[in-house]
């Protein structure tokens, strides 16, 4: 069974996103804050992490994606954000957010499903 | 000189020569004085400036070059003939060099005389008018010289950087500002400005130099000179136009724009705050339908329900943020056109605790107010103030525990009146308390999810009191409650 963690403050979200991968045959985890987060990935070691950007402060998101890679923890992390154009962020895969995938907020569930597949046939591909 | 009469003063010792000239000379309408000799020629010579003076050479007193000599170091400009029976080539040269206008051989006749002083007289009105125009072109400089100095105090004292090129691109003017601004700590007159300005402006002079044509318009740059928005001009460089028809020069204003930048750079992270607040819910809402429309998830009825029932809240919230920005920006501008009444704070707080009694219910929360007797009526918006305790009060009602209490106090201290709203409830760690007041802000811990808000409430509440000159205070410890104190100055004008 596939495992993945949601990350993200807003319970709304996380109920969506839950329901949408449950859908599609996941199991989720789910955390409202960034220590939380880190426990259930450190506890449960999900397959795949979605990490919201923006949690309590804002760069929320982006510190514990570093925090998981400066601990090695490889796990492929799909990064929501929600006001990247606002805020003048361009997101592109670059060295600073380590993450390998963004999905902009509002979630289609098409969208999300597709991304999350993407991820893991890589991570299947390179065992 | 038409209205009035010409002088002239006659030197002779011979009576019959000088009275003869005398009668003549005032026959054609001169006004005519005479001296019998050389001395009572100098007195009179210097005592007045006469227009003509025509001076016998030999006299026995005193001799008539002295007189001439005389007359001339006294006044200049009066024009003198030497009239002799001896002419003589040396006496000639020598009373030319003493500033003699012209010699009349003896005898003469009537109209030899006549015309010599006719002669004279014109001479002497092209001296007076040469002199007239001299003294006139003497003030003329004096003023520009003024008008200069005038000009350069004016440029030196304007707030603005000037600094002019010209045409080979070497600094040719500049005020204190311009270094100033430019952050620039040494300049001369004649300094080549490539090696001075920074290359932004550069390129705005060189592309107005570049132009075939003298482009009659204004060019300017911004220029970021201290990182951070602390230090950020505007030059403007205008093209000087030379009579000639090319360009004389550039002419480079600057100014300080660094408030202004620093305002837009506040406004825009406003507005980025803003869209991200507003976008929270509507992501929330908008990802329920997108499952419920979605036909490959299975949604029962309890859920889809649930679904729709959480973005009724959101939208809720949604709709409160929307209100709180435009209350905001009404305080804003309603600074200039509020409405000010007497106000009974009394009143307010009475009222606004029966508008939130369904929620004082809810949790079971009960209000102790102590009101102080003859409280000071003060001058206010109605709809501020009472927004103000509403937003203290239904805090203390959400922020508090099931069965808290609320303490309101009014009382007046020195020239305020003194608000307190005192719960008994979650309270806050002093790392959020300085927090309070900032957009958005709202404390989240484990005791504050599920309560919701816009995080504009305490905004609001410091933009009404500090738009009245009061204060407000917060005092908070973790779990045992907060306290709000507002102090709004009595105004009785």
């Amino acid at each position: 069974m596939i495992l993945i963690a949601i990350i993200d403050d807003d319970p709304d979200i996380l109920d969506a996103s839950s329901l949408v991968l449950k859908s599609k045959g996941y199991d989720v985890i789910t955390a409202n804050n960034p220590s939380d987060g880190y426990k259930i990935v450190k506890e449960k070691k999900p397959n795949l992490i979605i990490l919201d950007v923006m949690m309590d402060e804002p760069d929320d998101g982006f510190f514990l994606a570093q925090k998981f890679r400066r601990e090695k923890i490889k796990t492929p992390i799909l990064m929501y954000t929600s006001v990247s154009k606002a805020i003048g962020l361009d997101f592109g895969k670059s060295e600073i957010v380590p993450v390998d995938d963004f999905v902009e907020k509002p979630i289609s569930p098409d969208e999300l499903v597709k991304k999350v597949e993407a991820l893991l046939h890589k991570v299947e591909e390179k065992r | 000189m038409n209205e009035k009469k010409i002088n002239i003063l006659i030197v002779d010792d011979e009576n019959g020569l000088r009275l003869g000239a005398q009668r003549l000379l005032q026959d054609e309408g001169y006004e005519v004085e005479t001296a019998e000799n050389g001395e009572t020629g100098i007195n009179l010579g210097t005592s007045k400036n006469f227009d003509v003076a025509v001076i016998d050479l030999k006299m026995p007193d005193v001799d008539g070059l002295d007189v001439l000599k005389e007359i001339k170091s006294k006044y200049p400009n009066t024009i003198c003939f030497i009239a002799t029976a001896f002419a003589s080539y040396d006496t000639a040269i020598q009373s030319t060099r003493l500033g003699a206008f012209g010699y009349i051989p003896k005898p003469f006749t009537p109209e030899e005389l006549i015309y010599q002083i006719e002669l004279g007289v014109k001479q002497r009105e092209l001296i007076i008018e040469s002199d007239r125009l001299k003294k006139e072109r003497e003030e003329n400089l004096l003023e520009i010289a003024y008008e200069k100095s005038r000009l350069n105090t004016i440029i030196k004292s304007i707030s603005d950087g000037v600094l002019v090129i010209n045409r080979v691109g070497e600094v040719v003017y500049f005020n204190y500002a311009a270094l100033k601004f430019l952050n620039i700590c040494e300049l001369k007159i004649g300094d080549a400005a490539i090696l001075k300005l920074p290359e932004k402006i550069l390129n705005l002079i060189t592309k107005i130099f570049a132009a075939e044509t003298i482009l009659l318009k204004t060019f300017t740059t911004q220029i970021e000179l201290l990182p951070n928005n602390e230090l950020v001009i505007e030059a403007a460089c205008t093209p000087v136009p030379h009579p000639d028809g090319n360009i004389a020069g550039v002419v480079i204003v600057i100014s300080n724009i660094t408030q202004f930048k620093q305002i837009e750079q506040i406004k825009s992270q406003f507005v980025s705050m803003v869209a991200h607040e507003l976008k929270t819910p509507l992501a929330a809402v908008q990802g329920f339908l997108n499952i419920m429309l979605d036909d490959t998830i299975p949604l029962d009825k309890e859920k889809e329900k649930d679904y729709l029932a959480r973005s009724v809240i959101r939208l809720n919230g949604l709709k409160d943020l929307v209100n709180d920005l435009l209350d905001i920006s009404k305080i804003e501008l309603k600074a200039k056109q509020r409405e000010i009444e007497e106000i009974h704070i009394q009143d307010i707080i009475h009222n606004t605790i029966q508008l939130l009694e369904l929620e004082l219910k809810k949790k079971n929360i009960s209000i102790d107010t102590t009101i102080e007797q003859d409280l000071p009526i003060i001058k206010a918006d109605q709809n501020e103030i009472t927004r103000m305790i509403t937003n203290l009060l239904s805090n203390a009602i959400k922020y508090n525990k099931e069965n808290g209490k609320i303490f309101i106090d009014a009382l007046t201290k020195k020239n305020y009146v003194s608000i307190r709203i005192k719960d008994t409830g979650i309270g806050m760690k002093p790392e959020e308390t300085s927090e309070l007041f900032n957009e958005f802000y709202r404390a989240k811990n484990e005791k504050t999810r599920g309560i919701s808000g816009t995080g504009l409430g305490l905004t609001i509440v410091k933009r009404i009191v500090d738009s009245y000159h009061g204060k407000v205070e917060v005092e908070s410890e973790y779990n045992n409650g907060t306290t709000f104190i507002i102090n709004l100055p009595i105004n009785n004008n």
